[in-house]
């Protein structure tokens, strides 16, 4: 990269560093931002240090925050009996998005996978243990992907957490909501007729 | 179901080509290395998304090429339907194909390597029954796909010896996956051996009882706990070895002619044939499952085979649907298309 100056080349390297960027979209989103109104750019600049410096994890669900414990945890009207354990806080948002669950959450930061070295001690899951040795859960709801690292997730903590003598349920999987059966793959229509339930 | 016309833009040795074959056979002859075989899997990719002469991507683009494309027209008796598959190079230098599947789009293919499904070890017998059982059952595919990650996922933790409790929920979902497997290709077995006790003798022309069974390390079982009760089993071996040693990816088919192990017996032309008979019984059951017949893609398939052998495969081939068949001599057959291919060319011979 000689032939470009120096903080130019300085700022694709980095950019490309970013999950999904290879080196044509950086030097592209380079040229891009060189182009921009230096406010704009600097509002860019401000911000990505705002988020590492603002922002936290949440010392009780491990949500990222900018406030501990983060809004969630210290909202009163949130049922404390519903606990929901998500992998990661773009999950929770997710989860949030729907504006249907008004418990809590725990997020774990991670899922178990061997491969990448991650065990039950890399994950949240001794908070998770403290959480509900602390009382309030009555039911905890396993909302982790449903690929094998999510599923080993889950089956792990359901064996962990049944002395504990609260309810444990895992998320169902089947058909997106406004498809059509025609289009919608195999497995996930395998797996939601596994989970058919009656019509009463 | 048929493929009406085939455009390729650099794959292989094709820079350009538009060929527009017969519905019916298709006889490809050609010296060698002129793309016989290419244009085969050049359908295959169209059609399928995979190649199956290899699974690297990198292979099929024409040599120096950034980019592959097929195009083509499939056909069946409701209309017809545009595919196309793109093979691209990404920012990374690794390949990726795009394109939709077409979801009653079944192709079988047979080629020198699948001799290995007769004599070969155990992994290509299970490599060729699973290729059945996802064209058979959709769901087999992404059943596989999930089974070898979970395998990479149990052995790294085998080798780490972990405890029974760390293990269990690996062990619980590759009994359950496993098991899915194990029925899915128990299920294909019987489909295929109705139609091989058929197709066999057949085509060899001599009345001998062939049989073809699945070998699993839980035997008849169907429950997931007879897999989870023979991993227990291994678990000592399997913490020594680092490996997961019981389940699908272990077990076997068993080939066999006369009650002697399909192994065991002499002549070449012998084990050719049966791996033929094996992909000419995946018609039928494919047909059915798909509600459309699928394209035959037979390389150099006659090869080896006495005269008479020879007439009865053509029999069979040709009561099939659509069919490319290649063949480094000509062959004389009423009613087929004749094609020569050259230097990365086709032409009606």
């Amino acid at each position: 990269m000689t032939y470009y100056p120096e903080p130019v080349a300085r700022l694709i390297e980095a950019l490309q560093r970013l999950p999904g960027i290879g080196p044509k979209t950086a030097q592209r989103l380079t040229f891009f931002l060189l182009k921009r109104p230096a406010d704009e750019v600097r509002e860019l600049a401000d911000s990505l240090v705002a988020v590492k410096e603002r922002i936290v994890s949440c010392s009780t669900c491990f949500n990222v925050t900018d406030q501990d414990p983060c809004r969630i945890c210290a909202d009163p009207a949130r049922d404390t009996a519903l606990l929901c354990v998500v992998e990661e806080p773009n999950d929770l948002l997710a989860m949030e998005r729907t504006g249907e669950y008004k418990g809590r959450y725990h997020v774990l930061l991670g899922a178990l996978s061997p491969l990448e070295g991650i065990g039950p001690d890399d994950i949240k899951v001794r908070e998770l243990l403290q959480r509900l040795d602390a009382g309030g859960p009555t039911e905890v709801i396993l909302a982790t992907n449903p690929n094998v690292e999510g599923e080993a997730t889950a089956l792990y903590l359901a064996r962990l957490l049944r002395p504990l003598g609260v309810r444990i349920t895992r998320i169902a999987r089947g058909l997106p909501v406004g498809g059509d059966l025609e289009y919608a793959d195999q497995v996930t229509l395998s797996k939601a007729l596994e989970g058919r339930r009656e019509i009463v | 179901m048929q493929i009406g016309c085939v455009q390729l833009l650099d794959f292989r040795n094709y820079r350009t080509l538009s060929y527009r074959p017969s519905g019916r056979l298709n006889l490809l002859t050609g010296r060698n290395a002129q793309g016989k075989t290419n244009a085969l899997e050049a359908v295959g990719v169209l059609l399928t998304g995979r190649s199956f002469r290899t699974t690297r991507l990198a292979e099929l683009p024409h040599w120096g090429a950034e980019a592959a494309v097929l195009t083509g027209e499939l056909q069946r008796s409701e209309g017809t339907r545009a595919i196309r598959r793109v093979l691209q190079r990404r920012e990374n230098g690794t390949w990726q194909a795009s394109g939709e599947s077409c979801p009653w789009a079944r192709v079988i293919a047979f080629g020198w390597q699948d001799l290995a499904i007769v004599h070969g070890g155990p992994s290509a017998r299970r490599a060729f029954i699973d290729g059945c059982a996802a064209r058979l059952y959709p769901s087999h595919l992404p059943a596989l796909l999930r089974y070898r990650r979970l395998l990479e996922q149990r052995n790294r933790m085998l080798q780490t010896r972990a405890s029974a409790e760390r293990l269990a929920p690996w062990d619980e979902q590759v009994a359950t996956v496993g098991m899915e497997m194990i029925d899915r290709r128990r299920r294909a077995v019987a489909a295929l051996h109705a139609e091989l006790t058929r197709v066999y003798p057949a085509v060899s022309g001599e009345p001998q009882k062939v049989q073809i069974g699945y070998r699993s390390v839980v035997g008849e079982a169907t429950e997931p706990a007879a897999l989870v009760a023979a991993l227990e089993q291994a678990r000592p071996v399997e913490l020594r070895r680092g490996q997961t040693l019981v389940g699908p990816h272990r077990d076997d088919l068993a080939i066999e002619l006369d009650g002697v192990d399909a192994r065991a017996f002499g002549s070449r032309g012998q084990q050719r044939l049966l791996a033929l008979a094996l992909r000419l019984a995946e018609v039928l059951p494919v047909t059915e499952a798909a509600g459309t017949a699928p394209v035959l893609l037979l390389d150099d398939a006659l090869s080896e085979l006495d005269p008479g052998v020879r007439d009865n495969a053509l029999r069979e081939i040709q009561a099939a649907e659509q069919v490319f068949l290649t063949s480094p001599e000509p062959l004389v057959v009423s009613g087929a298309a004749r094609w020569v291919v050259e230097g990365g060319g086709i032409a009606a011979a």
